[in-house]
């Protein structure tokens, strides 16, 4: 009788992972289903890596239960199934592009063809470069392509531009999504909210070790109604503004101050009148995806 | 696996450290020596300096092969993330310490084949078939505890670390072993710790055997021991090393 695993690229059980007294994943159960591309959204600290990890048996849960296309982890990586790009790594620097990437490629028990791998990753005209030659973006580039050589159906990818220009950031995410039209499943973990908007077809949320919210993009901006009031607070004390009525949050940035609310009218209201605070070049925006994320990672 | 080996030596032999430290200098050390001493004859074997010499300085970079080419790109691919790479494909864990071991054996060849070729070109050091096949074969098979001790240092200390500690360990083997100077000149506190070393035994298994000598049983022992101990710690490091919490 198949399983409803089957059905599932990754299946994670009431997953925790305890580092000591720190509880890094928090009773996580997720779904992915084989052939979505998800982004696991969350500020740093939220647990994707930890979740990443877990996922390719290089941690274990303290409780609960992963399944990679029905099987554990670690036979999943065994089989191949896998390919990932994590956080840090770099080449060894003694081998070229195409060493590197045909090395790691022939370790997979059904690769992808390496002149398409090297096509994939526009590492084409790099191919004889040694990697102690390569830039920051150019490495990231041989790591996705170390990623995707194996050809394995399901990707990860944690934080996979967080080293690359705004060109590479897209070229990367063009890649990643022609990677993913093959059929392939995609899980990638950002903090950059229009990553998450742009290449996913569902957003999970994570925070403090648990999924605080699950559906697409378009979904989670309505689902948290909210507005932001903003304006330039100079060196005056930002003390009080948290308890200006209808106000959740407060950040300032630079001598910027913004105040989410879901009530700007009594917001700006008590500002000007409750306050003594000199607010100049004020400016009241609707709920975005960043918004919406704010107010769901938000410290509780 | 195969491929795995073979990209491994080709790291190695674009290493400039590893040509230099490995590949050149036992060379240019026994080209200057034997020039020195070549001539000389050992009173109590009688064999030539320049035998004795070609013993030493393949056994020294043999032994400075074995360390250099596995404590410091292990303790790098450790901390540079490579070996996470490695351990998210299908290949098995067991797979990368075996290939280590056998690509830092591997890369132990050019030093050892180098310094006789040099001997036998610049000093005519003539041995019989059967005395090559077993100094080459011993002093090939007799860096397994270095290569343990290399695989060691680069599973437990970071690359700051373990460069100089793999230096100090190379070197140090190398003098107080007796492949610089001889054993017989130390200081007599010096010599009773060259005699427990395991390079004084590895070395001194190639100089029996250019005397026409069986390898003496403590020395075979010696070494073997030392395989086995450095062996069992090598393992037991790289477990903890690759430990999945």
């Amino acid at each position: 009788m198949p399983s409803v695993d089957v059905m599932n690229a990754i299946a994670f059980n009431g997953v925790t992972k305890k580092y000591g007294d720190v509880v890094a994943v928090d009773g996580l159960t997720l779904d992915i289903p084989v052939g979505s591309t998800v982004a696991l959204l969350g500020p740093n600290g939220a647990g994707k890596s930890t979740s990443i990890n877990m996922l390719l048996g290089l941690l274990r849960p303290t409780t609960g239960d992963i399944k990679v296309f029905g099987n554990g982890p670690d036979e999943a990586v065994t089989r191949g199934d896998i390919g990932a790009m994590l956080q840090e790594g770099s080449l060894i620097p003694e081998l070229t592009v195409r060493e590197s990437v045909d090395f790691i490629r022939r370790l997979y028990p059904d690769p992808l063809p390496l002149d398409e791998v090297l096509r994939m990753a526009d590492l084409t005209d790099l191919a004889g470069r040694r990697a102690d030659k390569l830039s920051g973006g150019q490495t990231q580039r041989v790591r996705f392509a170390l990623a995707i050589a194996g050809g394995p159906k399901l990707l990860l990818l944690d934080e996979p531009t967080a080293a690359m220009d705004v060109e590479s950031r897209r070229s990367f995410w063009d890649n990643m999504r022609a990677y993913a039209a093959q059929g392939r499943t995609i899980v990638f973990a950002t903090h950059y909210l229009e990553e998450a908007d742009e290449n996913s077809d569902r957003v999970v949320v994570i925070a403090r070790g648990q999924v605080v919210a699950d559906g697409t993009a378009a979904e989670i901006k309505s689902g948290v109604a909210g507005h932001a009031v903003s304006f330039r607070l100079g060196s005056q004390p930002a003390a009080g503004l948290d308890a200006l009525p209808g106000v959740s949050a407060v950040e300032i940035q630079a001598d910027r101050v913004t105040v989410r609310t879901n009530d700007p009218d009594a917001t700006v209201e008590a500002l000007y009148r409750k306050t003594t605070l000199d607010v100049r070049d004020l400016q009241i925006h609707g709920a975005d995806l960043e918004d919406a994320f704010l107010a769901l990672t938000k410290e509780s | 696996m195969p491929h795995y080996l073979k990209i491994e030596l080709l790291r190695m032999f674009r290493n400039k450290r590893y040509v230099i430290f490995v590949v050149v200098f036992p060379v240019v050390f026994y080209l200057l020596y034997s020039n020195l001493w070549g001539s000389e004859v050992d009173q109590a074997t009688g064999v030539k300096a320049s035998v004795i010499l070609m013993v030493s300085m393949a056994a020294y970079g043999a032994l400075a092969a074995s360390i250099m080419s596995s404590a410091v790109p292990w303790a790098q691919e450790r901390q540079s993330g490579w070996l996470r790479q490695l351990q998210i494909t299908p290949l098995p864990g067991w797979a990368i310490i075996t290939t280590k071991l056998i690509a830092s054996m591997l890369l132990v060849l050019p030093s050892l084949l180098l310094v006789g070729l040099a001997a036998v070109l610049t000093q005519h050091v003539s041995l019989p078939v059967g005395e090559w096949f077993g100094l080459i074969g011993s002093l090939w098979i007799g860096t397994i505890p270095f290569v343990a001790l290399g695989l060691t240092i680069g599973s437990l200390l970071p690359p700051d670390t373990a460069q100089p500690v793999a230096m100090i360990g190379m070197f140090g083997l190398a003098l107080l072993g007796g492949l610089w100077f001889p054993v017989d000149i130390m200081p007599s506190a010096m010599k009773s710790i060259a005699h427990v070393l395991p390079s004084y035994d590895y070395a001194s298994i190639g100089w029996n055997i250019v005397a026409g000598d069986a390898p003496e049983t403590s020395a075979v022992l010696g070494i073997a021991g030392w395989a086995v101990a450095l062996g069992a710690l090598a393992v037991l490091a790289y477990r903890r090393a690759t430990i999945r919490a």
